[in-house]
């Protein structure tokens, strides 16, 4: 028997998909910006140089890169509440375990950036007669922001994809939709690959542009 | 109710290691599978016939631009009502993995492949080596040392994303740790565990990789001398 393809099915179900994908694209905004904030301020503690500042921040860098984004989803959402007594819908409670994780791959992003503009560089300048905030801002940052745009743009699509796993906990966002979809409709292959081509819709045409973007921007000394 | 009880938790600890078999096995067959189609496509990409190199790069545009967890769920739920073939949690996590590590596989191959300095391979043909000769002893070591950093580091992706199988319910660490916090109800301390367990395996990964990242930056300076 050949398999009945049902895509009207699907087509009727489009706009809950979207309404999803809306969630999906105001998670990955949010995140990133929580992820530009922190990430920064991360990296800035990593290197102060004083232990005090540096050591914590290694920790929770490391925390979230070594353990598997559905695990801190999972954690935020179930131990939060109950150790701290702050209560967080699932929607707030993925956005914060999610704008961490990506803050922990940022400050990785902005520590290589701002330590890959080699030393000469500023000691050179320092002989000019610079000052430090002078070296800081006409020397080191022009390079190093050159350097860490196409990788953070490289975690935006990243990101993108990542807001599917929210999934789990049930926020709103497109892959949740999708689920609820396919099983109400009995039509998995459908809506499955229906969710898949608008993922890979929007998410193309960023990875084209952050082809260019590494392409570039590649910063020559 | 007072929390951070993980005596609670250390009789089950056996149950979730249970659960730490289980990951890596499925993270061991997923690698496989990738390393397998990686160096496939790779060679696809790179192939005379025009049609066979858009093909291969369509294959890897597909399974770089979607949420593994949509393929995921794809593999499992989608996919055999259009083969017919019925896949088991195992098989459909491996399917879904290997696959999607394996596209990212093929472009670091590609890359490595193409980036080899033709001068050296010369030189070792002028010196009269044979083909495969200069394949082994000169181009191989290096292209390998070279890439090897950004190989581990997608392995170490794969291991963690493993943890996304628990959803098409694999009993892999995930799981364990999911049916145990409701067998217990104390998930504060299970999830906790389970993220210390998680942290102390893939942590010696992370600094493995650091330490062929080094390694192969001394490589590629010793190759740069003139």
């Amino acid at each position: 028997m050949s398999y009945q393809w049902r895509f009207d099915v699907a087509v009727d179900n489009l706009p809950v998909l979207l309404e999803g994908l809306g969630h999906t694209l105001l998670l990955t905004a949010l995140a990133m910006a929580i992820g530009l904030v922190v990430g920064l301020a991360l990296a800035l503690m990593r290197l102060s140089g004083w232990r005090a500042l540096a050591l914590p921040a290694y920790l929770l860098v490391e925390t979230f890169r070594t353990t598997p984004l559905l695990v801190q989803i999972i954690w935020v959402y179930s131990v939060l509440p109950l150790t701290v007594g702050l209560t967080l819908s699932p929607f707030f409670s993925g956005l914060v375990a999610l704008g961490l994780n990506v803050a922990a791959f940022m400050s990785e992003i902005y520590r290589a950036g701002i330590t890959s503009v080699s030393a000469t560089q500023t000691h050179a300048a320092l002989a000019l007669g610079m000052t430090r905030s002078q070296v800081l801002r006409r020397i080191v940052l022009p390079q190093a922001l050159l350097r860490m745009v196409p990788p953070m743009a490289a975690t935006w699509v990243s990101l993108f994809k990542d807001t599917s796993v929210l999934a789990v906990i049930g926020v709103a966002e497109m892959m949740t939709q999708a689920r609820i979809i396919a099983s109400d409709t009995y039509r998995p292959l459908e809506i499955y690959t229906l969710v898949a081509v608008v993922y890979f819709v929007i998410t193309y045409p960023q990875s084209l542009g952050v082809d260019r973007l590494f392409a570039r921007n590649r910063v020559k000394e | 109710m007072d929390y951070w009880r993980f005596d609670t938790v250390l009789p089950h600890l056996g149950y979730l290691l249970a659960g730490v078999s289980m990951t890596i096995q499925v993270s061991l067959a997923a690698v496989t599978l990738a390393v397998a189609v990686g160096l496939v496509v790779a060679m696809l990409r790179l192939s005379s016939i025009a049609w066979v190199r858009a093909a291969a790069g369509l294959y890897v545009d597909i399974w770089r631009s979607t949420p593994t967890l949509a393929q995921l769920l794809w593999v499992f739920y989608a996919l055999p009502i259009l083969t017919g073939v019925p896949l088991s949690v195992f098989v459909a996590g491996t399917i879904t993995l290997g696959c999607h590590y394996g596209a990212y596989l093929a472009e670091i191959f590609r890359a490595g492949i193409l980036a080899l300095p033709t001068g050296q391979a010369q030189a070792a043909r002028a010196l009269g080596m044979t083909e495969p000769q200069v394949l082994r002893r000169i181009v191989l070591p290096q292209a390998v040392t070279i890439m090897l950093p950004t190989i581990a580091s997608q392995f170490i992706s794969l291991f963690k994303e493993s943890a996304l199988v628990s959803m098409i319910s694999l009993e892999e660490l995930m799981w364990h740790a999911q049916s145990l916090a409701g067998f217990t109800m104390r998930s504060v301390e299970v999830f906790t565990t389970t993220a210390l367990i998680y942290m102390a395996l893939t942590y010696p990964q992370t600094l493995l990789v650091n330490r062929l990242h080094r390694r192969a930056l001394a490589a590629q300076a010793g190759t740069a001398r003139p």
